[in-house]
């Protein structure tokens, strides 16, 4: 395993930072951000759409401010983790993430623009021959999808990222900023449906932070997450579902979303106003469990099968929203 | 006794018909019968007066009291712990090349050409070689050569070896990977082992005149031991069931790592990490065609073998073959897919196993069928495919075993050994089987076994002689310390526990190599200079099990001295005398055993020259910490360099060798010294697991780990291998599997896919250690490194019973699969929600007092053989009332042996003995 050879550029300021992408464009050269490694480096060893330059955030301090409702793009997920300042339900999904290693590496930007994965993706080039290449990086081979073959428009590798469902629910604002200025969003409208094209970064541009609103604290919640190992291992799928109740019985208000199960996260914002209205407690979360159950489509290339994440999502959501019928949350 | 009265018994080192040596071990060169010992000798150190449960042992009277039994950190520790040690990819020579390999994209396929010119042009690029370079095959057994350096006509699997570059670095040699261009024809190729047993029109080995029909069999087995006919007629309970196992593989840390070097004198150096430098120096000599005195096999520091490092590889002969073309040195390190392109991990396998009680509830038949998945290559696999059935007819007393196997190749990595090699997967199903009848049969499946085992001196159905037996005080340790009757069928839903034995070989009884007439297994040789410390060289390969330090123990132990003092060499096959390697747990046994016989030697030189010095009888000298004294009185003495230097008045350096052979053993029927060994080591695990009922998650709480290592040279290692072996084997039944997809691609060749337990997912594990001090074994030690592997499968999969009332039949047991079996459990209950599942209970019947009246009388017995010198032989069959001193197919024909199939049995074969529908191609007559 070797790293291919690549030109590192390591800018001390956004504006810099900006600057050099900008020229890159203007040369054509392709190139691709850094912020912790630990995503896009394993990948490059693998020779996984590597580009000849390289631009590393890791010197940029402005990037790296936390508190209540500001996180930037390059607070490490072990600071996210550890901070008082953390919602506890986006801390409890930050310590899940990878090991302790990793997340003293890792940033929360890094996590959010996490690279989609897939069993016939992240493998090495010679692996990638032996399948006569993949449709996700392979591109000059013409080659197809190998999960669904027959259709080479869509990627459906997976996005395996902990925190975006947990911010979604919260709702975050995702706030870029590139050649051509800055631009902010509700982080649910970031995300891309295609396991290629991912999110709505142009080239040249960066995520710099994450907002979160000033009732941030008023919401409670949980992350459950489903994978092999309580350590290392990507979410085969996970569930964030987030409340308020103001005293009452019932929620208020309430966000699902989930990750791992397709190549974006979704806010399930449909199924919860179904129940939402006519709310009965254990019954209803039961009922909006399984019709986001039904609401999933994973497909075959991670560990487990499609059909156990999908049961699975069903039991994590009823586990997520345990908290909406026990006493005093 | 003399040793005159043994040779009466025994002539020579032949193995002799039906020979059961039970009463007089032997061991240890020339001298196979050592002397008996004085009870009253035991020393104080090792319990002095105290009674001694066991009996004494021959080695009591050279404990010195220095090293043996007490935990002791391992002599090559420091070199790891503070990253001095060299492993394979550490060795650096000057003017190295960077050696890569070009490997096979198809499944199967012939290799019609290979054009490296274009390769050879880039600059840089200093060697290349292919399958032409070196025709000749190799293979770690004798009998199955069946691999070529390189491919030399087909590639038999995805990463399968074509092509080899030598480049002046690694960015250089990559490049030129992709500029050699392969020429292929593509051929069919398959995945599922039982297309493996049907006819090919391109089998994937052609075998010539001894292949088996037109088939992908490399080699089938059928045995037939006891009353199989009467099993039906016996039984009053049977269990039966189909299992379908995952291969694993070792996932050793340390990735395959080789460098070649010829020097001037045009000597071959290879430095690898080798578990048997010996095999890889034969199959060197064999492909490069040059005596095997002009190769220099250096074992480097290992970073873990667990078998994955036990075969000569192709790789190793690639990394020489490059270096004699650029003459000069080349370094090949692996990549972790490579690891599993090279595999030898264990095989997929499907076990048919039935199993059959009578009503006294002794278990009156085992009946296997082993289908096993060799993938591309032999490997070991002729030997695995006899394990897999001979391994487990013990430590039970069967009433018959049935076992059909059948290894066939496929188009994958080839399976080979790996930790516990053969007996992991039929051990699982035999020991969950037990599980099941003792259910079927309502009593405890701990009482169950207790009431079936053989007694100390015995020899199984197959004829394996057990010497020395700990299985009862394992059972009987963790049943009380796990609080066995206060949990067992009694705790709630989600949670449970259950056991698992254990039975495994220490050390095999016949060298893969040689005929042991000539060599022996292990040969040790000593060397003491007037600075006292003993330089000692064995080819033991350290593998990280602490085989250094068990000889170093060893030694020291005898000529009373401190570890460092002794130094071990046992890198080298230029300075070490030849060794089997480590494989088969062989080492402890038979290299402790060696070095003890060659310290002896030095010993009594020492003792020589205390007496001339101090003019003290012999008889009463000791040895101490650096001091030889007289017992008697211990002013009268020397200190040990004295001694040492009077000794070497005359002659300069002390020398000595030392060896160990088996004694004989075993029968004569075909097949009859596969499993044989000079000493069994015995376990037994219970397991306490948490089952999410929701998600299937399987978590293992505890472990109580007891293992029969004879006698515990170094505690502390024996306590590492026993949680070690939790690990792995929990790895093997709950998430390890090398998973193909369905294109028949390895869908996770790398440590973040191939789901290694974390240490979040280790329970506690409480080791115990059982010493049942074998007569033959070093300090009466026997083997702890693969053995304890075994009993945690079963151990897991009967407490997933325990919690949730389901038998799994596939490993490993990842959350999905069984989630799949509780909803089918849900239906067939008619509950509608996991949570509501009955946990299972157990009433126990009539049956239970018979069986625990058995185990007492049997715990009686036990001692009674274990403590009487002049017991009589026991074979296995006294339990269905036949004569205990005589192999029973003696005395009734009903059990006599069988290794052909009938065609009775061939109208109907199970999976793997539809094997024998094929007939081998010599005997079909076109040849």
């Amino acid at each position: 395993m070797r790293m291919p050879p690549f030109q590192l550029h390591t800018p001390t300021s956004l504006d810099e930072a900006i600057s050099i992408a900008e020229e890159m464009a203007s040369k054509n050269q392709e190139f691709d951000w850094v912020a912790g490694g630990t995503d896009l480096l394993p990948n490059y060893k693998w020779h996984l759409n590597v580009k000849p330059n390289v631009i590393s955030l890791a010197k940029i301090s402005e990037l790296t401010e936390l508190n209540e409702t500001h996180i930037g793009a390059m607070v490490r997920l072990h600071d996210l983790v550890q901070s008082s300042t953390t919602h506890p339900v986006l801390a409890k999904a930050a310590d899940t993430i990878a090991s302790v290693m990793v997340r003293r590496s890792g940033t929360v930007g890094g996590n959010i623009c996490l690279d989609t994965r897939c069993y016939w993706f992240n493998q090495t080039e010679q692996w990638r021959e032996s399948i006569d290449w993949c449709h996700k990086c392979d591109c000059g081979t013409e080659a197809d999808c190998r999960v669904i073959p027959n259709q080479n428009t869509l990627c459906v590798a997976t996005y395996q990222a902990d925190l975006a469902p947990v911010l979604m629910c919260l709702g975050a604002t995702i706030h870029l900023a590139g050649p051509n200025g800055v631009r902010s969003m509700a982080l649910c409208e970031f995300f891309q449906l295609d396991g290629m094209t991912r999110n709505v970064l142009q080239p040249g541009e960066l995520v710099t932070h994450l907002t979160l609103p000033e009732d941030v604290a008023e919401w409670h919640g949980d992350y459950q997450k489903l994978r092999q190992r309580e350590s290392w291992d990507f979410p085969e799928a996970g569930v964030a579902a987030v409340w308020k109740k103001n005293g009452t019985t019932k929620p208020t208000e309430l966000r699902v979303a989930t990750t791992g199960l397709e190549s974006i996260p979704i806010l399930h914002t449909k199924e919860v106003d179904t129940y939402l209205e006519g709310w009965s407690g254990a019954e209803s979360i039961n009922d909006l469990a399984e019709s986001i159950r039904k609401a999933v489509k994973p497909v075959q290339n991670t560990w487990f099968s499609p059909s156990y994440r999908r049961k699975m999502v069903k039991v994590l959501t009823r586990r997520a929203c345990a908290g909406l019928v026990e006493e005093g949350s | 006794m003399s040793e005159d009265d043994n040779e009466d018994e025994m002539v020579g080192y032949r193995q002799q018909p039906g020979k059961l040596p039970f009463a007089k071990p032997g061991s240890g060169g020339k001298n196979r019968f050592s002397r008996p010992t004085n009870q009253d000798s035991i020393p104080e150190s090792q319990g002095g007066e105290l009674a001694q449960p066991w009996g004494s042992h021959r080695h009591d009277d050279l404990v010195s009291g220095q090293v043996i039994g007490k935990p002791t950190a391992l002599v090559d520790g420091r070199w790891k712990v503070t990253g001095q040690a060299q492993y394979g990819d550490d060795i650096r020579l000057p003017g190295e090349l960077i050696g890569r390999i070009i490997r096979s994209p198809h499944h199967y396929a012939r290799v019609l050409s290979v054009d490296f010119s274009k390769a050879l042009e880039l600059p840089g690029v200093v060697a290349i070689a292919t399958g032409a370079d070196a025709e000749n095959k190799f293979g770690v057994l004798p009998v199955t050569k069946d691999e070529h350096a390189m491919a030399v006509e087909k590639v038999r699997h995805v990463g399968d070896l074509v092509a080899c570059v030598a480049a002046e670095d690694e960015a250089t040699a990559r490049e030129a990977e992709r500029l050699i261009e392969v020429e292929y024809e593509i051929l069919d190729s398959i995945h599922d082992m039982r297309d493996g047993l049907k006819d090919s029109e391109l089998p994937i080995h052609d075998r010539g005149k001894y292949h088996i029909g037109d088939a992908n069999v490399q080699k089938r087995v059928f045995q037939e031991f006891g009353d199989v006919d009467g099993i039906e007629e016996n039984a009053i309970a049977s269990h039966k069931e189909n299992w379908l196992f995952a291969g694993v593989n070792h996932a050793a840390t340390e990735p395959h790592a080789v460098v070649a070097n010829w020097d001037p004198s045009g000597r071959l150096t290879l430095y690898t990490p080798q578990q048997v430098p010996h095999y890889v120096h034969r199959a060197l000599a064999d492909v490069l065609e040059i005596p095997m005195h002009q190769i220099n096999v250096h074992r480097t520091f290992v970073g873990g073998g667990f078998g994955g490092k036990s075969d000569p590889f192709p790789h190793e002969m690639c990394s020489a073959i490059l270096a004699r073309k650029s003459g000069r040195p080349v370094r090949i390190t692996f990549d972790r897919e490579e690891v599993y392109w090279i595999n030898r991990g264990r095989h997929p396998s499907r076990i048919e196993m039935n199993l059959h009680a009578d009503d006294q509830g002794r278990i009156c038949g085992i009946e296997t069928d082993a289908l096993i998945d060799g993938g591309g290559f032999a490997s070991f696999g002729h030997v695995t495919t006899y394990y897999n059935g001979v391994l487990h007819t013990a430590p039970y007393e069967i009433g018959a075993f049935h076992y059909t196997g059948a290894r066939v190749w496929t188009n994958k990595p080839a399976s080979g050994a790996m930790r516990g090699h053969g007996a992991v997967n039929s051990r699982c199903a035999v020991e969950t089987g037990l599980d099941d009848l003792a259910e079927k049969l309502s009593v405890d499946p701990i009482d169950l076994r207790l009431a079936n085992l053989l007694p100390p001196h015995s020899a199984t159905i197959t004829g394996f002689r057990v010497t020395s037996i700990g299985m009862r005080e394992c059972l009987e340790r963790v049943k009380k310390e796990s609080g066995w009757d206060e949990k067992f069928r009694k705790m709630p839903l989600g949670k449970g526990i259950g056991i698992g034995c254990g039975f495994f070989i220490s050390g095999s009884g016949l060298p893969i190599h040689w005929d042991p007439n000539k060599f022996p297994h292990a040969t040790v040789h000593l060397k003491i200079d007037m600075d006292g410390g003993v330089t000692v060289h064995t080819g033991a390969a350290e593998i990280g099990q602490g085989s250094d330090t068990v000889v170093a123990q060893s030694v020291a132990e005898v000529l009373g001295l401190p570890l460092d003092l002794i130094r071990i060499r046992s890198k080298e096959s230029d300075t070490s005398p030849v060794d089997l390697g480590s494989y088969s747990s062989r080492v402890t046994f038979m290299n402790a055993n060696a070095a003890i016989s060659a310290a002896m030697q030095i010993r009594d030189e020492l003792l020589d020259a205390t007496v001339e010095i101090t003019g003290a009888e012999r008889e009463k000298l000791v040895i101490g910490d650096r001091r030889i004294f007289a017992k008697n009185d211990p002013a009268v003495g020397v200190s040990y360099l004295e001694a040492l230097h009077k000794a070497q008045e005359d002659r300069g350096a002390l020398v000595a060798s030392g060896a160990y052979r088996t004694p004989p053993m075993g029968r004569t029927h075909k097949g009859a010294a596969a499993g044989l060994a000079p000493a069994y080591s015995f376990s037994a695990y219970v397991a306490e697991v948490s089952v999410d009922v929701e998600t299937g998650q399987t978590k293992v709480e505890k472990v109580w780990a007891a293992h029969d290592c004879g006698k515990a040279l170094n505690p502390l290692a024996v306590k590492g291998q026993i949680i070690g072996s939790c690990h792995m084997g929990m790895g093997q039944v709950l998430s390890e599997e090398m998973r193909y997809g369905r294109s028949g691609h390895l869908m996770n060749p790398d440590l973040l896919d191939y789901k290694i337990p974390s240490v979040h997912e280790m329970p506690q594990v409480f080791p115990i250690i059982v010493e049942s001090n074998d007569p033959e074994g070093p300090f009466g030690a026997k083997e702890a490194g693969e053995g304890p592997l075994l009993p945690i499968l079963p151990a897991v999969c009967n407490a997933v019973y325990d919690a949730v009332g389901i038998r799994t039949a596939e490993l490993p047991i990842t959350p999905d699969r069984l989630l799949k079996l509780i909803e089918r459990k849900c239906k067939a209950e008619g509950v509608d929600d996991p949570i509501k599942l009955p946990s299972p209970r157990l009433e126990y019947s009539g049956l239970q007092a018979v069986l625990s009246k058995r185990a007492e009388d049997h715990a009686k017995r036990d001692l009674e053989r274990r403590l009487n010198d002049n017991r009589q032989p026991y074979h296995n069959g006294a339990l269905f009332g036949l004569d205990p001193t005589t192999p029973p197919d003696e005395v009734d024909e009903k059990w006599a042996v069988n290794v052909i199939p009938s065609e009775e049995y061939l109208s109907e074969p199970r999976l793997a003995g539809s094997a024998w529908k094929h007939t081998e191609r010599r005997h079909r007559g076109d040849y």
